[in-house]
Parts: structure tokens; C-alpha cells; sequence
């Protein structure tokens, strides 16, 4: 009973618990050789696919898909519906090996049993939602500025023009960084429900990522900008003629998303078994 | 105030009922054995006391309060199955991951002094995937102490370690006992190491308490017996079974469990022209105790 009396239980507040989980996140993703596979390939990309379509055809003929370096960023006006591949290959990719990286950064909280280890703990689920989020957003962050300087480096080497409206070239890529939170909230939450199913998480991240689903109806309704009311609508949206608007109307998107998907995947954790 | 107290708990897997209304009560500073064959259901209640999986019903404190409530929850330290470690990383690495996890101030001084308690001062580099099992374990322990645990509950600790492994480990956790004063709940299936180390025992089986005692309890209930040696020892097996209800030959000895003294043996089997080279009196352990209640149960 003297024991008892003694003992004094008071965990860490939001604040505390919050940096000590994105300190161990960080941690983990700077000392992850995988991080620095994924900024390469962004980088290399928008390189490849620059100097590939740049290069003469067997009939000794020059047809390059881009006449801009900058659209290899970013399309000239907001394309929901995708007629060709250079319509579509632009900054948004991003998004896709973000995606992949993502659900291979929590598998392996999985595998390991690190959320065994913390969910023991005073660790509350929605700071782990939030936590992996904002490793994730700032991943894929740095993903847009290594794919920005490779298409950079591409389009110097292959003497593209590099014509543009630089305020809007600006909004644009800032634009597209912001949404790395409401895209990495959205991988974060697949990755929660499908956290027992390795093989599904990078299915299902690599299938939302490339928005074909908001493709699918855009071909429907057409150009519709209501569309911008999804993440990869509003990825669209910051295209090289983007606007202050452009990139606040993406800054709200993707934090409503983030939240959402942090409310729903801290329902799904506190409801279910860890493991 | 007790550390845990378990009421009526129940869980379900699908239609599999892995516990049934189990009743646990761990007073403050207890060693608590937590003793049952597999699938008993020990495991079951250890992941839902830690907060990794949700019961069906029934109700647990922790000191007092539910057990998810996330003050007390910081105070608990737990190790089921392997501990949660990164294998690339050094286990020095994965245990200040931990501190941070868990917001320790002075999280190097803390680190040092659980390696030191483990026994892994000098391993703190090596990579966590190189460690032996034995190892491994005592790093989940290691984990498990940071943050000053008030309550520490160990899936199967020695389990599948060799014998220096089983008696470092003996070494750790009396270390603990003594210089941690916390709560211990320890399951374990070898019954003659946590013998040593328990101060309270809770049997279970088939998703229910059957039995909850101390070491007292145990040491009043358990029954002793003579244990002899003769020239002829099938002969005196055979005698011995006619007038003894529970005569068994263990390790070149003849048990006989219900004589009144060793000297009424000794006269009964003169008295037969058997003379005995050995006697001797003990009580039976943890391990025996444990068969009888689970014998008794089957026979009811």
C-alpha cells in the first residue's frame, strides 16, 4: 500500500508526444537508403523522360512531347481529361512513388513490431496518424524539389526552352508540395486499414496515386473544375498558369483531406487490434 | 490498491472464445507467475492488458484507473513475443528510438542504465538482427524498463534460451525485483525458474482463472513425499503400491506421496525383508503442483 501511494502516473502532452514520434520518423527516414532510391528516381524521371522524347525516331525525325522544359512540371492549363501520356507525366508522379515509399515505411512499422512497441505506450493513435502523414508530406515534398532539378538538368542538356510565367511556375510547384499532405494522409490511411496486407497497401497507394479515378470521371463530365475538390484534382490545378487562389484552393484541399483521413484512420486504429 | 484487477473478461476470435469471464487480481509490487498450456489464453490477456487488442467484455484496472487510460499506460513496460525492434539498426539506436517514443529526459543515462541492468553494456553497438535470441530478449526487456515502468508484464522471457541464456535472465529480472520495485506479471511454461523468482501465481485454462494464490499458498499446498532408493526397486515398487495410493519411479527414485512418514516406509519394507539404501523427504514444486490441479480438472 505504501508502494501504491507513491506512485505518480502522468504521460507526455500532445506537443511532447508528437515530437518524440516525428523525431523517431525522421530518424527512421533519413537512415533509410530507400528515401534517397526514391529522391533519385524522382530526379531521374522527368531527366529520362525529357531526353528520350527528345531524341530522333527511326526516321531520323525529332517529335519532342514537351516544347517547354516547365511542362514536364506541370500542364499549361488544368487537363482532368488525359489525352496523351505528356498530358499526364508531369510533377504528379510524385505522388505515386510517394505513395509506394509511404506503404513500405509503415509495412515495415508492421514487421518490425515497432507499433506493437508503441501502442503499449501512452502513444495515441492519431499522433501516429498525423506523425507518418508529415514524414510523408515532407518526403514527397522533397521529392518535388529533386524532380524539379531533374527536369531542370534535362531540359538544359536537351535545349528545351525554359519560357514561363515564373510567378505562376512558382505557385505551381508550391502548389503541388502542399498536396504532398492531403496525398500522404491518404496513403497513411490505406495503409492503416490494409496494415496486414503488405502486397494490397502498395497496390492500393500506386492506384489512388495515379488519380485514375478522378481520370475515369473527368472523361465523363469533362473539364470540370469542380474535380479540384480531390487530391488529384486539385494536383492538376497547379499547373503553369496557377494563380495565388490556385494554391491556397490546394492548400485547403489538402488539409481537409489530411484531416479526414486522420479522423477516419484513428477511428479504424482505436477500433481495432493492433495486431 | 492492486496493479491489475481483472473482472469477467471476456474475448472472442469469430466464434472462438479465447476467454471466458476471466477474474485476475495483481496486488502492487507483486512477481505475478501467469501459468497455463497454449492456447490457455495467457497471451490473450497479457495483449489486452497492454492495449493491443480490444476484450469483448469485462473490465481491467491498472492501479485503480482503466487500463487506457494513457497516464498509467505510460508507466507500463511490456514485452510479448519479440520486442519491436529495427534489425538494421544497433541496439543502442533502437532503444533511444524508444526514449524519444516515450519522451524521456537524460534518455543516454537512461539508456546506460537499463543496458547495464540487461547485461548488454558491452553489445550496445552490435546490430539488433545479429543478437542471439537470448539477447534479443533482454533487449525487449531493456526496452520495456525504459521510462520507469510501474508495472511490467513479459510474454515467456526464457523461453527457448539455453541454460546461460536462462540463468542471465534469472540474474536480469531478480535485478529488477530489487532495484525497480514494480509490478511484475511473467508468463512463463518453465514453471521451475519462475519458482524461483514469483511471489504470486494465477493458473489458467481454457480462457479462465482457475486458481489465483501466493507463494505461501503455494508452499502450504503442495503435498510432500518421501523418495527412496532399495536393491530391488520393482519389488518395493510393488509393495509400496499396495499400501500407498500414488507410488511413481522418477529419476532412480520410488516417490510414494501420501505416507505418513518416512519411517513407516522404512518399517513397512523391513518388515518385508527389502532394506532401503536412501530416503529422503521434499515437498513437491510449482511444476508437479501444477499437473495435479490440471489432472484434477481433467478427472472432473
Amino acid at each position: 500500500m505504501e508502494k501504491a501511494r507513491e506512485l505518480k502516473f502522468e504521460s507526455p502532452d500532445f506537443i511532447q508526444r508528437l515530437k518524440g514520434m516525428l523525431g523517431v520518423d525522421f530518424y527512421r527516414l533519413f537512415h533509410t537508403p530507400m528515401y534517397y532510391i526514391f529522391l533519385a528516381i524522382a530526379a531521374i524521371i522527368p531527366a529520362m523522360i525529357l531526353g528520350m522524347t527528345s531524341i530522333e525516331n527511326a526516321e531520323g525525325v525529332v517529335a519532342p512531347l514537351y516544347t517547354n522544359t516547365w511542362q514536364i512540371v506541370a500542364a499549361e492549363t488544368p487537363l482532368y481529361v488525359v489525352s496523351d501520356i505528356a498530358e499526364y507525366a508531369n510533377m504528379n508522379m510524385v505522388f505515386i512513388f510517394g505513395g509506394i515509399m509511404v506503404s513500405i515505411f509503415i509495412g515495415h512499422d508492421y514487421k518490425s513490431g515497432y507499433v506493437k512497441q508503441l501502442f503499449t505506450t501512452h502513444a495515441k493513435k492519431q499522433d501516429y496518424m498525423m506523425s507518418k502523414a508529415l514524414v510523408g508530406a515532407f518526403s514527397m515534398a522533397c521529392m518535388c524539389i529533386t524532380y524539379l532539378l531533374g527536369g531542370v538538368i534535362a531540359g538544359l542538356l536537351v535545349g528545351a526552352s525554359f519560357e514561363v510565367n515564373v510567378i505562376s511556375l512558382i505557385f505551381a510547384v508550391l502548389g503541388k508540395m502542399v498536396m504532398s499532405l492531403g496525398w500522404a494522409s491518404l496513403y497513411t490511411f490505406l495503409n492503416i486499414i490494409f496494415r496486414r496486407y503488405f502486397g494490397i497497401s502498395i497496390a492500393s497507394s500506386f492506384f489512388f496515386g495515379t488519380g485514375i479515378l478522378i481520370i475515369g470521371v473527368a472523361a465523363i463530365i469533362g473539364n470540370n473544375s469542380a474535380l479540384n475538390i480531390f487530391l488529384y484534382g486539385s494536383s492538376v490545378y497547379a499547373c503553369l498558369s496557377a494563380t495565388a487562389v490556385s494554391f491556397i484552393i490546394c492548400l485547403a484541399v489538402s488539409i481537409i483531406w489530411s484531416i479526414i483521413y486522420t479522423v477516419l484512420g484513428t477511428k479504424i486504429l482505436s477500433k481495432s487490434d493492433v495486431y | 490498491m492492486n496493479a491489475i484487477e481483472i473482472r469477467d473478461l471476456r474475448k472472442s476470435f469469430g466464434a472462438k472464445q479465447a476467454l471466458c469471464g476471466l477474474n485476475m487480481t495483481v496486488p502492487v509490487g507483486a512477481i505475478y507467475g501467469f501459468i497455463g498450456e497454449n492456447g490457455s489464453g495467457k497471451s490473450t490477456t497479457e495483449k489486452i492488458i497492454c492495449g493491443l487488442i480490444h476484450q469483448s467484455g469485462g473490465n481491467i484496472k491498472l492501479f485503480g484507473r482503466d487500463h487506457t487510460d494513457a497516464d498509467v499506460r505510460a508507466r507500463v513496460g511490456v514485452l510479448i513475443e519479440a520486442p519491436g525492434c529495427f534489425p538494421n539498426y544497433s541496439v543502442w539506436n533502437n532503444l533511444m528510438l524508444q526514449a524519444a517514443n516515450l519522451s524521456i529526459k537524460n534518455a543516454d543515462d537512461e539508456v546506460r542504465k537499463v543496458l547495464r541492468t540487461v547485461r548488454m553494456e558491452g553489445a550496445a553497438s552490435n546490430k539488433y538482427k545479429n543478437c542471439s535470441l537470448g539477447m534479443k530478449q533482454r533487449i525487449g526487456i531493456a526496452m520495456a524498463l525504459l521510462g520507469n515502468p510501474a508495472l511490467l508484464v513479459l510474454d515467456e522471457p526464457i523461453n527457448g534460451l539455453d541454460a546461460d541464456g536462462m540463468r542471465i535472465m534469472r540474474e536480469v529480472l531478480s535485478d529488477i525485483t530489487k532495484n525497480y520495485q514494480c509490478t511484475v506479471v511473467i508468463s512463463s511454461h518453465i514453471l521451475g525458474e519462475l519458482e524461483k523468482i514469483a511471489t504470486h501465481y494465477g493458473i489458467v485454462r481454457g480462457g479462465k482463472m482457475i486458481r489465483e494464490m501466493t507463494a505461501e499458498e503455494l508452499e502450504a499446498g503442495c503435498r510432500t513425499y518421501v523418495a527412496l532408493q532399495t536393491k530391488d526397486m520393482n519389488r518395493t515398487k510393488t509393495l509400496l503400491g499396495c499400501k500407498y495410493s500414488r507410488v511413481v519411479e522418477e529419476n532412480g527414485y520410488i516417490r510414494v506421496y501420501d505416507a505418513e512418514s518416512p519411517e513407516e516406509i522404512v518399517t513397512y519394507l523391513y518388515e518385508n525383508n527389502i532394506l532401503v539404501s536412501e530416503i529422503t523427504t521434499d515437498k513437491i514444486g510449482l511444476e508437479e503442483y501444477y499437473i495435479d490441479l490440471m489432472n484434477e480438472k481433467e478427472v472432473r
